[in-house]
């Protein structure tokens, strides 16, 4: 059913690959991998099999236990966001390191890039933007891409479909809320990934965020900022891994021939997908000191040792080395471990900035394009604009009155999936096993949970594309 | 790959044109044999390879493809060092994307040697019905600025091969009759384990 291959129906390695996977991917528990799992690593169609094996064995298991708690602990802090930010920052870093779980990803997101803040303090204006026709020159590029992102993930698999459609809105707003920048094709991927957690607005407002705070100047004309951050990034692999970098240095493989895809997407092209979603829990915590921190590890992995450096003699098989990193050091645990375990801090990368600044300035003259500092994480961009207690109050657009709930303050959350929390916990002996009791908005809606009878359901006014197909529960 | 094949030359070429021309599907259709109608965006430098036959030469074809959007140009000086060749593509359906070509072209030179061999290509011939460039106009545009000049459909595969070998031939051509161009190319000696000690450049083995 999927278009792979011609039209002429010439068949590729990927064609019999395909179905199977889906599969196989049905069959795994779905509380064991975050909601936007069917994205496949795309690019090499002959290793996909090999990709799909390395893809499960990446994913890290938690323990439903351990989950219903941690999203206990993210619904409260969500609740008194500004006072975990000002007192207990290092517990929500924490927090943030272990994995958010899936189920409050997007939210957590929303509020971790201050997007929820810059909504509310911007009431109307996605719409605004969004009923405007927009620079037709913008439009046409933004539509030839549409069909580009993340091609094999259900959401954006259909043309026109309601996530492309959305895509389109979150992209072309952007070029209206900053006309100088327009678009770079690199914020696709990056608003693809924000809308397979959040609905278009609050995808639009956390876009933004990513876009001013967290990498300033990364998708303006004449891609300054990711050239000096690739020079940023050689530089501080020298002290990380000696050996990596005087192999780089020594068949001149400039940084921006590796480094571009990984950090302008943040890695959303490059890791499986577990590990790409735990890079971001952290990245948007703690800026952009992650992505460094990733490919460094990654080089390192790849290029560190005499040993490694075997199997690539020149620059082209470097790149390609470092195209096709072997699974095990892009697994999620390790990956994470590895990331949280190397010693580079904000300082680092400011001090570096500075160096390779004045470098720049010497060969090139001023940057033409002179972007705000950017902001290293969540609490910085909360102290610099500290929102009021109105901006942080969670406003569920789905509100579920269940009549077993016995608290009523602040458990009618976004998607009312605390009061089916409360719900399952006292129906377990009567119904069926926690499994089946959790809503899950993957399976045909035939048959519907037995939790829905109770519950009256105010259907959401925001993000109207998506009235029929609600992936945001 | 092509990794462990035995090979005289290596030659660099690079893709350039607009974005959404067919650049990434004209080079998974000459390495891999694979179209697809979403492949996804380039973003950074995306590459492949293939070792084709040409007379007695094993040529190791190294193709480079890149973004084509206008802000990654400020990023292309690495891309295209060390290119002796160039595929400048543009989509026979769109002629704001053959308007530019001047553009890619005074790109190219300001970056890549001087006597690169460019081709001039009209990508999408299979949407002949929608077609905005006349062929005669973009023949005689290329005959002018003294660049090869094919019309190819990376989707039903026609003139693809074409092209690269046409490309790869005339690179040959002026590998041997210039010193200047021969010293860009990495050659590596015939030898079927590439795997031991190959860390320098060994000169070219011709076969005599």
């Amino acid at each position: 059913k999927r278009s792979w291959g011609t039209e002429q129906g010439e068949s590729s390695p990927a064609a019999s690959c395909f179905p199977c996977t889906l599969l196989l991917l049905a069959s795994v528990p779905l509380f064991c991998l975050s909601a936007s799992i069917v994205s496949l690593h795309e690019d090499n169609v002959t290793t996909l099999s090999a990709t799909f094996v390395s893809y499960l064995n990446s994913a890290e298991e938690v323990p439903i236990q351990v989950l219903r708690e941690r999203e206990a602990k993210w619904l409260e802090m969500l609740n008194s966001w500004d006072k975990w930010m000002a007192k207990k920052h290092k517990k929500v870093k924490e927090r943030c390191q272990k994995g958010i779980p899936p189920s409050l990803r997007g939210r957590a997101w929303l509020f971790l890039t201050g997007g929820k803040v810059r909504r509310e303090q911007n009431q109307g204006k996605f719409l605004e933007l969004d009923n405007q026709p927009g620079d037709p020159k913008w439009v046409d590029i933004i539509e030839r891409d549409l069909h580009r992102q993340f091609p094999f993930h259900e959401m954006f698999a259909a043309r026109g479909g309601h996530g492309q459609q959305d895509l389109f809105r979150v992209l072309k707003a952007y070029t209206l809320h900053r006309p100088e920048e327009g678009y770079c094709q690199a914020q696709a991927p990056i608003a693809a990934v924000l809308l397979m957690h959040m609905p278009a607005e609050d995808a639009f407002w956390v876009l933004v965020q990513i876009c001013e705070k967290y990498l300033p100047g990364y998708y303006s004309t004449g891609l300054e900022a990711i050239q000096l951050d690739g020079e940023i990034l050689y530089a501080l692999l020298r002290r990380v891994s000696p050996v990596a970098h005087r192999h780089l240095k020594k068949h001149k493989l400039e940084p921006i021939l590796y480094m571009t895809e990984w950090f302008m997407c943040a890695f959303s092209r490059t890791l499986p997908w577990a590990s790409v979603l735990r890079v971001w829990d952290m990245f948007l915590c703690e800026g952009v000191k992650i992505l460094f921190r990733v490919g460094l590890v990654l080089l390192k992995c790849t290029l560190g040792s005499q040993e490694k450096l075997k199997a690539c003699q020149g620059l082209y098989e470097t790149m390609e080395l470092l195209r096709a990193i072997q699974p095990q050091y892009i697994q999620e645990s390790f990956l994470v471990h590895e990331v949280i375990e190397l010693v580079v801090s904000e300082k680092d990368i400011e001090k570096e900035h500075n160096a390779q600044l004045r470098r720049w300035k010497e060969s090139h003259g001023d940057l033409h394009c002179k972007s705000p500092p950017r902001m290293h994480g969540a609490k910085a961009i909360m102290a610099a604009d500290p929102p009021s207690r109105q901006d942080l109050r969670q406003r569920p657009t789905i509100i579920v009155e269940s009549p077993l709930a016995p608290k009523t303050d602040g458990v009618s959350a976004d998607n009312g999936k605390q009061s089916r929390m409360t719900q399952e916990g006292k129906q377990r002996e009567t119904i069926l096993p926690p499994q089946e009791t959790v809503y899950n908005p993957y399976l045909p809606s035939s048959d519907p949970s037995p939790l829905l009878e109770h519950m009256t359901v105010k259907v959401s006014k925001e993000s109207l594309s998506s009235a029929e197909h609600d992936t945001y529960l | 790959m092509g990794s462990d094949e035995a090979y005289n030359f290596v030659f660099k070429v690079v893709l350039i044109g607009e974005s959404g021309v067919g650049k990434s599907n004209l080079l998974s259709r000459f390495t891999k044999n694979e179209f697809s109608h979403d492949s996804r965006t380039t973003i950074g430098v995306e590459f492949s390879t293939r070792t084709v036959q040409l007379n007695s030469f094993t040529i190791k074809a190294q193709i480079w493809d890149t973004a084509g959007l206008e802000r990654y140009r400020a990023i292309t000086s690495a891309y295209y060092r060390g290119a002796v060749g160039a595929l400048l593509v543009y989509d026979i359906t769109k002629h704001l994307t053959y308007e530019s070509v001047e553009r890619w072209l005074k790109e190219l030179y300001e970056h890549a040697k001087p006597n690169i061999v460019v081709m001039l290509v009209g990508n999408k011939t299979d949407l002949e019905s929608e077609r905005s460039v006349p062929t005669e106009e973009a023949r005689d545009f290329a005959e002018k600025k003294g660049l090869l000049f094919l019309e190819t459909s990376a989707l039903a595969s026609t003139n693809v091969e074409a092209a690269f070998n046409n490309v790869l031939e005339e690179i040959h051509k002026r590998v041997g009759s210039t010193e200047g161009v021969r010293s860009s190319i990495s050659a590596v000696s015939l030898s079927s384990s590439r795997g031991e000690n190959a860390e320098e450049q060994k000169p070219c083995c011709r076969n005599l």
